[in-house]
Protein backbone atom coordinates (compact mmCIF):
# COMPACT_ATOMS: atom_id res chain seq x y z
CA UNK A 1 0.00 0.00 0.00
CA UNK A 2 1.49 3.39 -0.93
CA UNK A 3 1.68 6.41 1.33
CA UNK A 4 -1.66 8.06 1.81
CA UNK A 5 -3.12 11.44 2.56
CA UNK A 6 -4.29 11.62 6.16
CA UNK A 7 -6.56 14.31 7.48
CA UNK A 8 -6.70 15.25 11.16
CA UNK A 9 -8.14 18.10 13.17
CA UNK A 10 -5.05 19.29 15.07
CA UNK A 11 -5.55 21.94 17.72
CA UNK A 12 -8.87 22.84 16.14
CA UNK A 13 -7.56 23.22 12.61
CA UNK A 14 -7.97 20.70 9.78
CA UNK A 15 -4.58 19.51 8.57
CA UNK A 16 -3.69 17.16 5.75
CA UNK A 17 -0.39 15.43 5.15
CA UNK A 18 1.13 12.43 3.46
CA UNK A 19 1.92 9.47 5.72
CA UNK A 20 3.93 6.35 4.94
CA UNK A 21 2.35 3.04 6.06
CA UNK A 22 2.81 2.56 9.80
CA UNK A 23 3.94 6.11 10.47
CA UNK A 24 3.14 7.04 14.04
CA UNK A 25 0.98 9.98 15.00
CA UNK A 26 4.06 11.30 16.79
CA UNK A 27 6.23 11.21 13.65
CA UNK A 28 3.50 12.93 11.63
CA UNK A 29 3.01 15.70 14.20
CA UNK A 30 6.73 16.36 14.43
CA UNK A 31 7.93 15.76 10.88
CA UNK A 32 4.93 16.57 8.69
CA UNK A 33 3.23 19.28 10.72
CA UNK A 34 6.23 20.78 12.52
CA UNK A 35 4.58 20.41 15.93
CA UNK A 36 7.59 19.41 18.00
CA UNK A 37 6.29 19.83 21.56
CA UNK A 38 5.52 16.10 21.81
CA UNK A 39 8.87 14.33 22.14
CA UNK A 40 10.13 10.94 21.04
CA UNK A 41 11.49 9.31 24.17
CA UNK A 42 11.32 5.53 24.42
CA UNK A 43 9.08 4.84 21.38
CA UNK A 44 7.53 2.04 23.46
CA UNK A 45 4.78 3.85 25.35
CA UNK A 46 6.72 3.68 28.60
CA UNK A 47 7.95 7.25 29.12
CA UNK A 48 4.99 9.51 28.29
CA UNK A 49 6.98 12.30 26.58
CA UNK A 50 4.90 11.92 23.39
CA UNK A 51 1.52 12.19 25.14
CA UNK A 52 -1.13 14.12 23.22
CA UNK A 53 -4.91 14.17 23.49
CA UNK A 54 -6.73 12.08 20.90
CA UNK A 55 -10.45 12.88 20.90
CA UNK A 56 -9.92 14.46 24.31
CA UNK A 57 -8.05 11.62 26.00
CA UNK A 58 -4.31 11.27 26.59
CA UNK A 59 -2.60 8.73 24.37
CA UNK A 60 1.02 7.87 23.70
CA UNK A 61 1.38 9.23 20.16
CA UNK A 62 4.31 6.89 19.50
CA UNK A 63 1.91 3.91 19.76
CA UNK A 64 -0.70 5.28 17.36
CA UNK A 65 -0.43 4.26 13.71
CA UNK A 66 -1.69 7.50 12.20
CA UNK A 67 -4.09 5.81 9.75
CA UNK A 68 -6.05 4.46 12.71
CA UNK A 69 -7.01 7.96 13.92
CA UNK A 70 -7.55 9.58 10.50
CA UNK A 71 -10.36 12.11 10.71
CA UNK A 72 -9.99 12.34 14.48
CA UNK A 73 -9.14 15.26 16.68
CA UNK A 74 -5.72 15.76 18.24
CA UNK A 75 -4.60 18.33 20.78
CA UNK A 76 -0.94 19.03 21.43
CA UNK A 77 0.86 21.44 23.71
CA UNK A 78 0.93 23.95 20.87
CA UNK A 79 -2.87 24.04 21.10
CA UNK A 80 -2.78 24.76 24.83
CA UNK A 81 -0.98 28.06 24.24
CA UNK A 82 -3.69 29.39 21.94
CA UNK A 83 -3.40 33.14 21.48
CA UNK A 84 0.14 33.23 22.83
CA UNK A 85 -0.96 33.21 26.47
CA UNK A 86 0.21 30.49 28.83
CA UNK A 87 -2.71 28.71 30.46
CA UNK A 88 -3.07 27.89 34.17
CA UNK A 89 -1.19 24.61 33.92
CA UNK A 90 1.73 26.09 32.02
CA UNK A 91 2.07 29.10 34.30
CA UNK A 92 1.80 26.90 37.41
CA UNK A 93 4.62 24.70 36.04
CA UNK A 94 6.82 27.79 35.82
CA UNK A 95 5.80 29.22 39.18
CA UNK A 96 6.23 25.90 41.00
CA UNK A 97 9.57 25.02 39.36
CA UNK A 98 7.99 21.91 37.85
CA UNK A 99 10.18 21.87 34.78
CA UNK A 100 13.93 21.47 34.60
CA UNK A 101 15.33 19.97 31.40
CA UNK A 102 11.85 20.19 29.88
CA UNK A 103 11.83 16.91 28.00
CA UNK A 104 8.89 15.46 29.96
CA UNK A 105 7.07 18.77 30.34
CA UNK A 106 4.82 18.70 27.28
CA UNK A 107 3.59 15.20 28.12
CA UNK A 108 3.09 16.11 31.78
CA UNK A 109 1.08 19.19 30.80
CA UNK A 110 -1.12 17.24 28.39
CA UNK A 111 -2.09 14.62 31.00
CA UNK A 112 -2.71 17.47 33.45
CA UNK A 113 -4.98 19.21 30.91
CA UNK A 114 -6.97 16.00 30.43
CA UNK A 115 -7.21 15.42 34.17
CA UNK A 116 -8.43 18.95 34.91
CA UNK A 117 -10.91 18.85 32.01
CA UNK A 118 -12.43 15.75 33.59
CA UNK A 119 -11.94 16.56 37.26
CA UNK A 120 -11.53 20.23 38.22
CA UNK A 121 -10.84 19.40 41.88
CA UNK A 122 -8.48 16.41 41.89
CA UNK A 123 -6.89 14.96 45.00
CA UNK A 124 -3.13 14.59 45.12
CA UNK A 125 -3.62 10.85 44.57
CA UNK A 126 -5.64 11.61 41.40
CA UNK A 127 -2.76 13.74 40.13
CA UNK A 128 -0.17 11.09 40.94
CA UNK A 129 -2.22 8.47 39.10
CA UNK A 130 -2.72 10.77 36.10
CA UNK A 131 1.02 11.32 35.66
CA UNK A 132 1.95 7.72 36.47
CA UNK A 133 2.72 7.04 32.81
CA UNK A 134 5.07 10.01 32.51
CA UNK A 135 8.70 9.72 33.50
CA UNK A 136 10.65 12.72 34.81
CA UNK A 137 14.32 12.24 35.63
CA UNK A 138 14.92 15.78 36.96
CA UNK A 139 12.35 16.97 39.45
CA UNK A 140 11.56 13.95 41.59
CA UNK A 141 7.89 14.57 40.63
CA UNK A 142 6.99 16.52 43.77
CA UNK A 143 7.08 19.97 42.09
CA UNK A 144 5.01 18.60 39.20
CA UNK A 145 2.30 17.31 41.54
CA UNK A 146 2.29 20.64 43.38
CA UNK A 147 2.07 22.54 40.07
CA UNK A 148 -0.91 20.54 38.85
CA UNK A 149 -2.73 21.01 42.18
CA UNK A 150 -1.96 24.74 41.93
CA UNK A 151 -3.20 24.86 38.32
CA UNK A 152 -6.43 23.20 39.41
CA UNK A 153 -6.84 25.80 42.16
CA UNK A 154 -6.20 28.68 39.74
CA UNK A 155 -8.60 27.25 37.19
CA UNK A 156 -11.34 26.87 39.79
CA UNK A 157 -10.77 30.47 40.85
CA UNK A 158 -11.04 31.61 37.24
CA UNK A 159 -14.27 29.67 36.89
CA UNK A 160 -15.73 31.47 39.91
CA UNK A 161 -14.69 34.87 38.52
CA UNK A 162 -16.28 34.06 35.17
CA UNK B 1 10.33 -5.74 8.91
CA UNK B 2 9.03 -2.43 7.63
CA UNK B 3 5.27 -2.00 7.60
CA UNK B 4 3.79 -1.96 4.10
CA UNK B 5 0.14 -1.37 4.98
CA UNK B 6 -2.08 -0.48 7.91
CA UNK B 7 -5.66 -1.59 7.33
CA UNK B 8 -8.40 0.12 9.33
CA UNK B 9 -11.51 -1.88 8.34
CA UNK B 10 -14.89 -0.49 9.30
CA UNK B 11 -16.57 -3.88 9.72
CA UNK B 12 -15.84 -7.22 11.30
CA UNK B 13 -15.91 -8.88 7.87
CA UNK B 14 -13.20 -6.49 6.78
CA UNK B 15 -11.09 -7.37 9.82
CA UNK B 16 -11.45 -11.10 9.17
CA UNK B 17 -10.57 -10.68 5.48
CA UNK B 18 -7.42 -8.66 6.26
CA UNK B 19 -6.43 -11.01 9.06
CA UNK B 20 -6.91 -14.07 6.84
CA UNK B 21 -4.50 -12.50 4.34
CA UNK B 22 -1.83 -12.46 7.03
CA UNK B 23 -2.23 -9.06 8.66
CA UNK B 24 -1.34 -8.74 12.32
CA UNK B 25 -4.48 -7.78 14.27
CA UNK B 26 -3.85 -4.79 16.50
CA UNK B 27 -6.10 -3.44 19.26
CA UNK B 28 -4.64 -0.31 20.83
CA UNK B 29 -1.11 -0.85 19.56
CA UNK B 30 0.51 -0.88 23.01
CA UNK B 31 2.22 -4.19 22.26
CA UNK B 32 2.44 -4.21 18.46
CA UNK B 33 3.65 -0.64 17.90
CA UNK B 34 6.80 -0.88 20.06
CA UNK B 35 7.87 -3.72 17.74
CA UNK B 36 7.01 -1.62 14.69
CA UNK B 37 8.97 1.33 16.10
CA UNK B 38 12.06 -0.76 16.72
CA UNK B 39 11.84 -2.40 13.29
CA UNK B 40 11.34 -5.83 14.84
CA UNK B 41 7.73 -6.49 13.81
CA UNK B 42 7.41 -9.97 12.33
CA UNK B 43 4.75 -8.85 9.83
CA UNK B 44 4.40 -6.26 7.09
CA UNK B 45 0.67 -5.56 7.42
CA UNK B 46 -1.33 -4.40 10.43
CA UNK B 47 -5.10 -4.66 10.90
CA UNK B 48 -6.44 -2.14 13.37
CA UNK B 49 -9.66 -2.87 15.30
CA UNK B 50 -10.12 0.82 16.08
CA UNK B 51 -12.90 1.47 13.52
CA UNK B 52 -14.46 -1.99 13.30
CA UNK B 53 -17.28 -1.34 15.75
CA UNK B 54 -15.91 -3.77 18.34
CA UNK B 55 -15.50 -1.26 21.18
CA UNK B 56 -18.85 -1.67 22.91
CA UNK B 57 -19.39 -2.68 26.54
CA UNK B 58 -22.83 -4.00 27.50
CA UNK B 59 -24.08 -5.44 30.76
CA UNK B 60 -27.51 -6.99 31.10
CA UNK B 61 -29.03 -9.79 33.18
CA UNK B 62 -25.78 -10.38 35.01
CA UNK B 63 -23.74 -10.94 31.85
CA UNK B 64 -21.21 -8.48 30.43
CA UNK B 65 -20.34 -8.52 26.74
CA UNK B 66 -17.15 -6.57 26.16
CA UNK B 67 -16.02 -5.83 22.61
CA UNK B 68 -12.46 -6.88 21.82
CA UNK B 69 -11.53 -3.30 20.96
CA UNK B 70 -12.99 -1.83 24.16
CA UNK B 71 -10.23 0.03 25.95
CA UNK B 72 -9.39 -0.71 29.57
CA UNK B 73 -10.66 2.81 30.30
CA UNK B 74 -14.03 2.00 28.71
CA UNK B 75 -14.33 -1.18 30.77
CA UNK B 76 -13.58 0.72 33.98
CA UNK B 77 -16.07 3.46 33.16
CA UNK B 78 -18.99 1.07 32.77
CA UNK B 79 -21.10 1.15 35.95
CA UNK B 80 -21.92 -2.54 35.59
CA UNK B 81 -18.23 -3.49 35.75
CA UNK B 82 -17.28 -1.47 38.81
CA UNK B 83 -15.94 -4.61 40.50
CA UNK B 84 -13.08 -4.61 37.95
CA UNK B 85 -12.00 -1.02 38.64
CA UNK B 86 -9.43 -1.78 41.35
CA UNK B 87 -7.87 -4.40 39.06
CA UNK B 88 -7.82 -2.06 36.06
CA UNK B 89 -6.11 0.66 38.10
CA UNK B 90 -3.19 -1.71 38.71
CA UNK B 91 -2.63 -2.00 34.95
CA UNK B 92 -0.22 0.46 33.31
CA UNK B 93 -1.09 4.20 33.42
CA UNK B 94 -4.36 6.01 32.60
CA UNK B 95 -2.79 7.07 29.29
CA UNK B 96 -1.99 3.50 28.26
CA UNK B 97 -5.39 2.33 29.54
CA UNK B 98 -6.93 4.74 27.00
CA UNK B 99 -5.25 2.65 24.29
CA UNK B 100 -4.85 -0.94 25.56
CA UNK B 101 -7.79 -3.18 24.71
CA UNK B 102 -9.53 -6.18 26.23
CA UNK B 103 -8.76 -8.29 23.16
CA UNK B 104 -5.11 -7.31 23.18
CA UNK B 105 -4.78 -8.37 26.81
CA UNK B 106 -5.49 -11.96 25.75
CA UNK B 107 -2.41 -12.12 23.53
CA UNK B 108 0.20 -10.48 25.74
CA UNK B 109 2.96 -12.46 27.40
CA UNK B 110 3.13 -12.29 31.19
CA UNK B 111 3.97 -10.34 33.33
CA UNK B 112 1.59 -8.05 31.38
CA UNK B 113 -2.11 -8.58 30.78
CA UNK B 114 -3.61 -8.60 34.27
CA UNK B 115 -7.09 -8.26 32.78
CA UNK B 116 -6.59 -11.63 31.09
CA UNK B 117 -5.90 -13.08 34.54
CA UNK B 118 -9.21 -11.59 35.70
CA UNK B 119 -11.04 -13.02 32.68
CA UNK B 120 -9.55 -16.45 33.38
CA UNK B 121 -10.79 -16.34 36.98
CA UNK B 122 -14.20 -15.24 35.69
CA UNK B 123 -14.22 -18.21 33.27
CA UNK B 124 -15.05 -15.83 30.42
CA UNK B 125 -16.10 -16.95 26.96
CA UNK B 126 -14.44 -15.56 23.83
CA UNK B 127 -16.57 -14.91 20.78
CA UNK B 128 -14.34 -15.61 17.79
CA UNK B 129 -14.86 -14.84 14.10
CA UNK B 130 -12.88 -16.41 11.28
CA UNK B 131 -13.00 -17.35 7.63
CA UNK B 132 -15.05 -20.44 8.61
CA UNK B 133 -17.62 -18.46 10.60
CA UNK B 134 -18.25 -17.76 14.26
CA UNK B 135 -17.43 -19.88 17.30
CA UNK B 136 -17.23 -19.52 21.06
CA UNK B 137 -14.26 -20.73 23.11
CA UNK B 138 -13.42 -20.64 26.81
CA UNK B 139 -10.90 -17.89 27.55
CA UNK B 140 -8.70 -20.59 29.12
CA UNK B 141 -8.32 -22.23 25.69
CA UNK B 142 -7.53 -18.94 23.96
CA UNK B 143 -4.94 -18.08 26.61
CA UNK B 144 -3.33 -21.50 26.45
CA UNK B 145 -3.46 -22.21 22.71
CA UNK B 146 -4.26 -18.93 20.94
CA UNK B 147 -6.56 -18.84 17.94
CA UNK B 148 -6.17 -20.01 14.36
CA UNK B 149 -4.59 -17.87 11.66
CA UNK B 150 -7.21 -15.55 10.24
CA UNK B 151 -9.36 -15.72 13.35
CA UNK B 152 -10.15 -12.67 15.47
CA UNK B 153 -11.56 -12.41 18.99
CA UNK B 154 -14.67 -10.27 18.59
CA UNK B 155 -15.86 -10.01 22.17
CA UNK B 156 -15.50 -11.50 25.63
CA UNK B 157 -18.56 -12.60 27.59
CA UNK B 158 -18.44 -12.65 31.37
CA UNK B 159 -20.96 -13.76 33.97
CA UNK B 160 -20.71 -11.20 36.74
CA UNK B 161 -19.60 -12.67 40.08
CA UNK B 162 -21.93 -12.65 43.06
CA UNK B 163 -21.38 -9.81 45.52
CA UNK B 164 -18.41 -10.65 47.75
CA UNK B 165 -17.18 -13.48 45.54
CA UNK B 166 -14.60 -11.43 43.60
CA UNK B 167 -11.01 -11.18 44.83
CA UNK B 168 -8.05 -9.46 43.20
CA UNK B 169 -4.58 -8.69 44.43
CA UNK B 170 -1.43 -7.72 42.55
CA UNK B 171 2.05 -7.50 43.97
CA UNK B 172 4.20 -5.00 42.11
CA UNK B 173 7.31 -2.92 42.62
CA UNK B 174 5.46 0.40 42.63
CA UNK B 175 1.96 1.36 43.68
CA UNK B 176 1.04 2.33 40.10
CA UNK B 177 2.08 1.42 36.57
CA UNK B 178 4.22 -1.63 37.18
CA UNK B 179 4.06 -5.15 35.80
CA UNK B 180 3.06 -8.15 37.88
CA UNK B 181 5.34 -9.91 40.31
CA UNK B 182 2.32 -11.97 41.34
CA UNK B 183 -1.29 -11.32 40.30
CA UNK B 184 -4.15 -13.25 41.88
CA UNK B 185 -7.75 -13.06 40.65
CA UNK B 186 -10.43 -15.29 42.05
CA UNK B 187 -14.14 -16.02 42.11
CA UNK B 188 -14.85 -17.83 45.33
CA UNK B 189 -18.35 -18.41 46.64
CA UNK B 190 -20.48 -21.34 47.73
CA UNK B 191 -19.86 -24.11 45.20
CA UNK B 192 -17.43 -22.07 43.06
CA UNK B 193 -13.68 -21.75 43.48
CA UNK B 194 -11.64 -20.42 40.59
CA UNK B 195 -8.20 -18.93 41.15
CA UNK B 196 -6.15 -17.46 38.29
CA UNK B 197 -2.52 -16.41 38.58
CA UNK B 198 -0.46 -13.88 36.66
CA UNK B 199 3.28 -13.29 36.69
CA UNK B 200 3.89 -16.93 37.48
CA UNK B 201 4.01 -18.56 34.03
CA UNK B 202 4.39 -17.37 30.44
CA UNK B 203 0.58 -17.19 30.23
CA UNK B 204 -2.08 -16.74 32.93
CA UNK B 205 -2.76 -20.05 34.67
CA UNK B 206 -5.41 -21.52 36.96
CA UNK B 207 -4.20 -22.65 40.37
CA UNK B 208 -6.00 -25.96 40.03
CA UNK B 209 -4.23 -27.63 42.97
CA UNK B 210 -5.24 -24.82 45.27
CA UNK B 211 -8.79 -24.82 43.91
CA UNK B 212 -9.09 -28.55 44.62
CA UNK B 213 -7.99 -28.10 48.24
CA UNK B 214 -10.31 -25.15 48.81
CA UNK B 215 -13.48 -26.39 47.15
CA UNK B 216 -16.15 -27.06 49.73
CA UNK B 217 -13.99 -25.72 52.56
CA UNK B 218 -14.31 -22.37 54.27
CA UNK B 219 -11.57 -19.79 53.59
CA UNK B 220 -9.56 -19.86 56.79
CA UNK B 221 -5.91 -19.07 57.42
CA UNK B 222 -5.32 -22.84 57.74
CA UNK B 223 -7.07 -23.93 54.53
CA UNK B 224 -5.43 -21.08 52.64
CA UNK B 225 -1.97 -21.89 53.97
CA UNK B 226 -2.37 -25.42 52.67
CA UNK B 227 -3.83 -24.34 49.32
CA UNK B 228 -1.22 -21.61 48.81
CA UNK B 229 1.64 -24.06 49.21
CA UNK B 230 -0.11 -26.49 46.85
CA UNK B 231 -0.43 -23.76 44.18
CA UNK B 232 3.32 -23.95 43.64
CA UNK B 233 2.61 -27.10 41.61
CA UNK B 234 0.58 -25.05 39.11
CA UNK B 235 3.17 -22.46 38.15
CA UNK B 236 6.13 -22.13 35.81
CA UNK B 237 7.70 -18.86 36.96
CA UNK B 238 10.34 -16.86 35.09
CA UNK B 239 13.08 -14.33 35.80
CA UNK B 240 12.68 -10.81 34.52
CA UNK B 241 13.53 -7.24 35.49
CA UNK B 242 10.73 -7.18 38.07
CA UNK B 243 11.51 -10.33 40.03
CA UNK B 244 13.26 -13.68 39.88
CA UNK B 245 11.43 -16.95 39.34
CA UNK B 246 12.59 -17.98 42.81
CA UNK B 247 11.11 -14.86 44.38
CA UNK B 248 7.81 -15.23 42.56
CA UNK B 249 7.38 -18.83 43.74
CA UNK B 250 8.50 -17.86 47.23
CA UNK B 251 5.92 -15.09 47.69
CA UNK B 252 3.02 -16.75 45.89
CA UNK B 253 1.49 -18.20 49.08
CA UNK B 254 1.62 -14.80 50.78
CA UNK B 255 -0.18 -13.04 47.96
CA UNK B 256 -2.73 -15.81 47.46
CA UNK B 257 -3.58 -15.50 51.13
CA UNK B 258 -3.80 -11.70 50.90
CA UNK B 259 -6.08 -11.95 47.87
CA UNK B 260 -8.56 -14.28 49.49
CA UNK B 261 -8.39 -13.13 53.12
CA UNK B 262 -7.90 -9.37 52.84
Amino acid sequence: MPSQIVSLVVNGERREFIAAPGATLLACLRESLGLIAAKRGCAQGACGTCTVLVDGRPEAACLVAVETVAGGSVRTLEGVTAGGELDEVQSAFIDCFATQCGFCTSGMIMVAEALLDQNPDPSEDDVIEAISGNVCRCTGYRPIVIAIMEAARRRREQAVLR
Amino acid sequence: MAIQAVHVPESLDGVVACSARGGQVMGGGTVVMPLVNSGSAAVTELVSLRRAGLGGVEVSDGVATIGAAATLTAVGEHPGLAFLRPALRTIASPTIRNQATVGGNLFVAQPYGDLAVCLLALDATCEIAGPAGRRDAPVADVLAAGIATGEVVVAVRVTLPEPGAWHYHKAMRRRLNSAAIVTVASVTSAGVCRIALGGLAPRPVRAVSAERLLSGRPLTPESLAEASEAARADIDPFDDAYASAWYRARVLPVHLRRALLP
